[in-house]
């Protein structure tokens, strides 16, 4: 079995890489998707973290899904952000002729 | 046990499902002009639920779902006090939503589900439920700011809104992660046993730990992640300001009071320091950086990142051994809600009449109008924490807490806060006040277009951008400036006779808590004593 470690390793890094686009990229659109890689890293560690831990019982309760439990819910509340966020960006296109973050800046402080 | 014995418990929360889905299929079949009887329909529901919740979960204590979901008087505090929130959002938005705003139907069912979400978010008791609820909260919210669909700045909020609130989502869900692969468990309970056995502990579950608090900080606006608050709140339109101040804080707090103490309390040592600091630096920079707001939104905005300050440290005074704190900051979040509803309300009636939302504009006010400026300085008053108001007791309260659980540098810190925020309230007070009235108030052509075709106005505003004429920067300093609304809303000479009761009730509401809260305490006790373990 490889060890839960290098699945940690490239959760670690999917998950940085991800933060990077969201603090380096101009478009939101590609800041959304980058959003998306970091939660894809969180999947990635919580189905490596269930497969590890196995089949077993805390309490009373037998727990042995969770892992890949959680990871389809954030599967599909992520599916749902992303809609939401192209739709706000879909306005913001049509009433300032721009998805730059950086040409967003009607209200600073 | 099958897991739906008791699924009779969760009836508020399937009643008030079936309410927003219906609110929003009525909005199919009812004409134009009577959309404000939705809104009215949705109040008379949220009514008929929170009477219900009361005699239906009246001293009840069970989980649900092998202990995902908690019904106890904690949730059922958090549960009746939402749906009171929801209904006075709702009063204090219809009249607003008419003028400003298309598409009410939507709006109210909105409104609906984001208190759905914050009920189940006092309910849960997982990790992943709390996230789902969380979630379903956060996605209205995502909408509502960005309900203004013409207006740029309230697109340029939502957007703001939904990118960070993405991010910390992310954030927090790998703390999530983390927390699970070193616990191997999700559910509050059982991660403290787990810690208190002192099993997995180790830097990745501290690691975790860290990340939960990161994207909790997000979600409450704490400094160092506040920065999101002010533009989002200034671009959002008035009521949803309202609704985000109050409602989002007051269920992020529900649900890290439960996380905390039914979950973290075995590592209270390690959390206690890095919460005090959070708490200290959230306190005294918003309420610094209030100082030099000029637009009332974004003022209210870094007061409420004050307020969460004091109330982040009443939640590092928590222990096991008490229930001080906890009753501090349940007090807190609710004497703090209802004044700011007061503040809130009286900021949409004057912008219902006027249409403008700079501390300027209020320049005599109290000639114009003494019931509003009235109204609004009593609020302010409450939320600088002078005796006789809510915000006096609620802060007495919280403090003593605070000081007794070994933060006294804390609770001092917080005192000298309080003492800042004066400053800036008294000014509203001073410009309602004393201020000259300025001549005839123009309208502002903020928050929402008329009602106008949707496909023209996009049309037009990208050949604006396309011509090469640049969007206004500074709408703030010289609004008068940009390009009038089409259709300039009707002013009105009066506040409508709906906001006046509405911020008639909350006032109320502030000098009940301010002089006798007794029996508002001993709810809030029982609440404490539900989600503290050894009680």
């Amino acid at each position: 079995m490889v060890p839960l470690v290098y699945f940690q390793l490239l959760s670690a890094a999917l998950f940085v890489i991800g933060l990077y686009g969201v603090l380096a990229r101009r478009s939101a659109v590609l800041v959304v998707m980058s959003i998306e890689l970091m939660l894809n890293a969180v999947n990635i560690n919580l189905i490596a973290a269930a497969a590890h831990l196995g089949y077993r019982s805390v309490g009373e309760v037998f727990v042995h899904f969770d892992g890949q439990i959680i990871a389809i819910f954030i599967i599909t509340v992520a599916a749902a952000e992303v809609g939401l966020a192209l739709a706000i960006i879909l306005r913001m296109y049509r009433n300032r002729g721009t998805v730059n973050v950086d040409e967003i800046d009607l209200m600073r402080w | 046990m099958g897991l739906t014995a008791n699924l009779y418990l969760l009836t508020p929360e399937f009643a008030l499902a079936g309410l927003a889905v219906l609110v929003l299929a009525v909005d199919l079949v009812t004409p134009d002009n009577r959309k404000a009887l939705l809104g009215w329909f949705s109040v008379v529901g949220l009514v008929a639920l929170i009477v219900i919740s009361l005699f239906m979960l009246w001293q009840h204590q069970d989980t649900l779902y092998g202990g995902l979901l908690a019904v106890d008087a904690f949730s059922l505090f958090f549960k009746v006090f939402f749906m009171g929130l929801g209904i006075v959002i709702i009063l204090s938005s219809i009249e607003y939503v008419d003028k400003y705003l298309t598409h009410p139907g939507e709006f109210y069912g909105l409104v609906l589900f984001s208190v759905l979400g914050m009920n189940v978010m006092a309910m849960s008791r997982e990790l992943l439920t709390a996230y789902i609820s969380l979630e379903l909260l956060s996605f209205s919210l995502y909408v509502m700011a960005a309900y203004a669909r013409t207006n740029a700045r309230s697109n340029e909020a939502g957007l703001k809104y939904i990118i960070i609130g993405a991010f910390s989502s992310a954030i927090l869900l790998y703390g999530v992660s983390m927390v699970y692969s070193s616990l191997g468990v999700t559910h509050f309970a059982a991660i403290a046993e787990q810690m208190a056995a002192g099993s997995g502990a180790g830097p990745a579950l501290w690691v975790g730990l860290a990340l939960l608090l990161v994207g909790l900080g997000f979600k409450l606006a704490a400094v160092p992640f506040h920065m999101w608050a002010p533009d989002v709140y200034e671009g959002a339109p008035l009521p949803v300001t309202a609704y985000l101040a109050i409602g989002s804080k007051a269920a992020a707090f529900a649900l890290v009071l439960r996380l905390f103490t039914e979950g973290l309390m075995p590592a209270v040592d390690q959390w206690r320091i890095v919460l005090a600091v959070l708490a200290a630096a959230t306190m005294l920079v918003g309420n610094l950086v209030a100082l030099a707001q000029r637009n009332i939104k974004r003022l209210m905005a870094y007061s409420s990142v004050g307020h969460v300050g004091f109330i982040l440290a009443g939640v590092a005074a928590l222990s096991t051994g008490s229930v001080l704190a906890t009753n501090g900051v349940i007090f807190y979040v609710v004497a703090y809600s209802v004044t700011s509803m007061l503040v809130f309300a009286c900021l949409i009636s004057f912008f219902n009449m006027t249409g403008q939302e700079e501390i300027a504009d209020f320049a005599g006010l109290a000639d114009r109008q003494p019931f509003l400026a009235g109204a609004i300085a009593i609020g302010m008053f409450s939320l600088g924490g002078l005796p006789i108001f809510a915000g006096f007791t609620a802060k007495f309260y919280l403090f003593t807490a605070v000081a007794s659980g070994g933060l006294l540098w804390l609770a001092g810190l917080a005192i000298f806060s309080s003492l800042i925020s004066l400053y800036y309230y008294l000014q509203v007070i001073r410009q309602m006040y004393i201020s000259p009235a300025a001549p005839a108030p123009t309208p502002l052509p903020v928050a929402g277009g008329q009602d106008i075709d949707e496909e023209e106005d996009a049309q037009s505003s990208i050949d604006e951008a396309s011509n090469g004429v640049p969007e206004k920067e500074d709408h703030h300093e010289d609004g008068h400036h940009s390009p009038p609304p089409p259709m300039p809303p009707e002013l009105a000479l009066k506040p409508s006779a709906l906001m006046i009761g509405v911020a008639l009730v909350m006032l109320v509401g502030v000098f009940w808590l301010g002089v006798y809260p007794a029996p508002l305490l001993d709810a809030i006790e029982a609440a404490s004593r539900a989600i503290l373990p050894g009680f």
